[in-house]
């Protein structure tokens, strides 16, 4: 290589060196994430007949059977005013609140006499895992049951206890089928109920509400709205 | 590591800038590949986190490359493909995932919720096409580059994001790529993007663990 064809070499390299940086230093300044977390609202049917909530704005409506007594989660803007009604077609219960971000909450409509009343339960999880099902227990039974548990039928394992009343407990356990009972003051209640198989990074939730003569217990998958 | 390990195999490889420029991973890890034995496709977009895979989402920068071709390098114009579009056009025997900075939330709170969703909505979409997935994490940073920590970028975010994605990228299988240096050990331009010398350890790296996979194993057979 004779001196001519060196420097064109040297000169050819440091501009292709400098180009690469100069490219390297033009990528654009992206987020690397919101900047706020995501936040949540679910509806529950917590009576023993159907029900609806109809949103605030869009007035869309959502059917809250006795079979079917969970909404999806919905996304929602955090710190958002949420507004809407549960309706049983006789007698209506007006939504209102707020979800602050990484917050997941869940309203609850239970019979007051002939009227509807609502409880909200909110939780910020951190056990995300996709290697375990996670399981929360709501007690929402109020008087008949102010100090819940579950408990695995066949197996005397107790999966939650003295949770209490308007409150939740949630824990990570391993993706398998369960059946449960629910425990008032540890002493078990009412009817089993089958959970059937568990999967693997899912999320579950079994309510525990007031019924005509002991509180009873139903299940649902906590399902993300697309 | 043997040579042509991955003979016979269709690896798609989507990333965010990491995979987006010529001096980045998207060459090296194409060409480590490529080398041994797969048929590889390559699709970078910068910024892009989890979820922005599920739609056409338009980016600041992004690249693709297919088998031995030149990648293409693109600038404003870049947007994401939807994973399922390109899984029915590539047709690969395995998706690789190089995501995580881009959703570290460098110099924020942590949005655990919304990494969560964002995660496990693209990892279920490619399970439910039954195709094999790798997910590989951050590596380390280093805020000594010539243009300083751009991004934020820290030691203790990169490894609570790392250990969050180890938890929630199944049935991904997951590769650590904090396991493959120390922290500052591959020097950076801005604190997250290295020099061509980080790309080519990291490339090596992310091959080797992939060729040792006992999933990635018996797909061959």
């Amino acid at each position: 290589m004779n001196l001519t064809k060196t420097y064109a070499f040297l000169i050819t390299l440091v501009a292709s060196s400098v180009g690469c940086l100069a490219h390297a230093a033009d990528i654009a300044l992206y987020p690397t994430g919101p900047s706020q977390d995501s936040a949540f609202v679910r509806f529950i049917n917590g009576m023993d007949e159907n029900l609806s909530v109809v949103a605030g704005e869009t007035k869309a409506k959502i059917a809250l059977s006795v079979n079917e007594p969970a909404s999806k989660y919905y996304p929602v803007g955090s710190k958002a005013k949420i507004t809407g009604e549960f309706s049983n077609g006789k007698v209506s219960s007006p939504i209102s609140l707020t979800v602050k971000p990484s917050e997941f909450a869940t309203v609850v409509a239970l019979a007051n006499g002939s009227n509807l009343k609502q409880v909200i339960v909110k939780e910020q999880p951190d056990d995300f895992n996709a290697l375990k099902s996670s399981l929360a227990l709501y007690n929402l039974s109020f008087a008949g049951c102010p100090s819940a548990g579950l408990l695995v039928v066949d197996r005397a394992v107790s999966l939650f206890e003295k949770v209490k009343d308007g409150t939740l407990q949630r824990r990570l356990i391993n993706p398998v089928s369960l059946s449960v009972q629910l425990t008032c003051n540890a002493k078990p209640v009412g009817k089993v109920l089958d959970l059937g198989p568990l999967q693997a990074g899912q999320r579950y939730s079994v309510f525990a509400v007031p019924a005509k003569d002991s509180p009873r217990i139903f299940f649902a998958v906590d399902t993300i709205a697309r | 590591m043997s040579a042509a390990s991955l003979i016979g195999l269709t690896f798609l490889v989507i990333g965010e800038s990491h995979m987006s420029l010529p001096t980045y991973l998207i060459n090296p890890l194409h060409d480590d590949l490529t080398k041994q034995g797969a048929k590889v496709f390559s699709v970078g977009a910068c910024g892009a986190s989890a979820g922005d895979w599920l739609i056409k989402k338009t980016v600041s920068c992004g690249a693709d490359r297919v088998g031995n071709q030149k990648g293409e390098f693109k600038g404003r114009d870049a947007t994401t493909t939807p994973i399922a579009e390109l899984i029915a056009k590539d047709k690969p025997d395995v998706i690789v995932v190089i995501l995580g900075d881009t959703m570290a939330s460098y110099g924020k709170p942590f949005p655990q919720a919304w990494a969560w969703e964002n995660v496990t909505n693209l990892t279920k979409e490619i399970a439910s096409t039954k195709t094999k997935c790798i997910w590989v994490g951050p590596a380390w940073g280093d805020d000594g580059g010539r243009y300083g920590n751009k991004f934020g970028k820290t030691e203790s975010r990169v490894q609570f994001m790392s250990n969050f994605l180890a938890k929630n990228v199944a049935p991904c299988t997951y590769i650590d790529s904090l396991k493959f240096s120390k922290p500052k050990q591959w020097p950076t331009l801005d604190g997250q993007h290295f020099t061509v010398k980080g790309y080519e350890e990291w490339s090596n790296a992310i091959t080797q663990s992939i060729v040792n996979l006992p999933n990635i194993q018996q797909t061959k057979k």
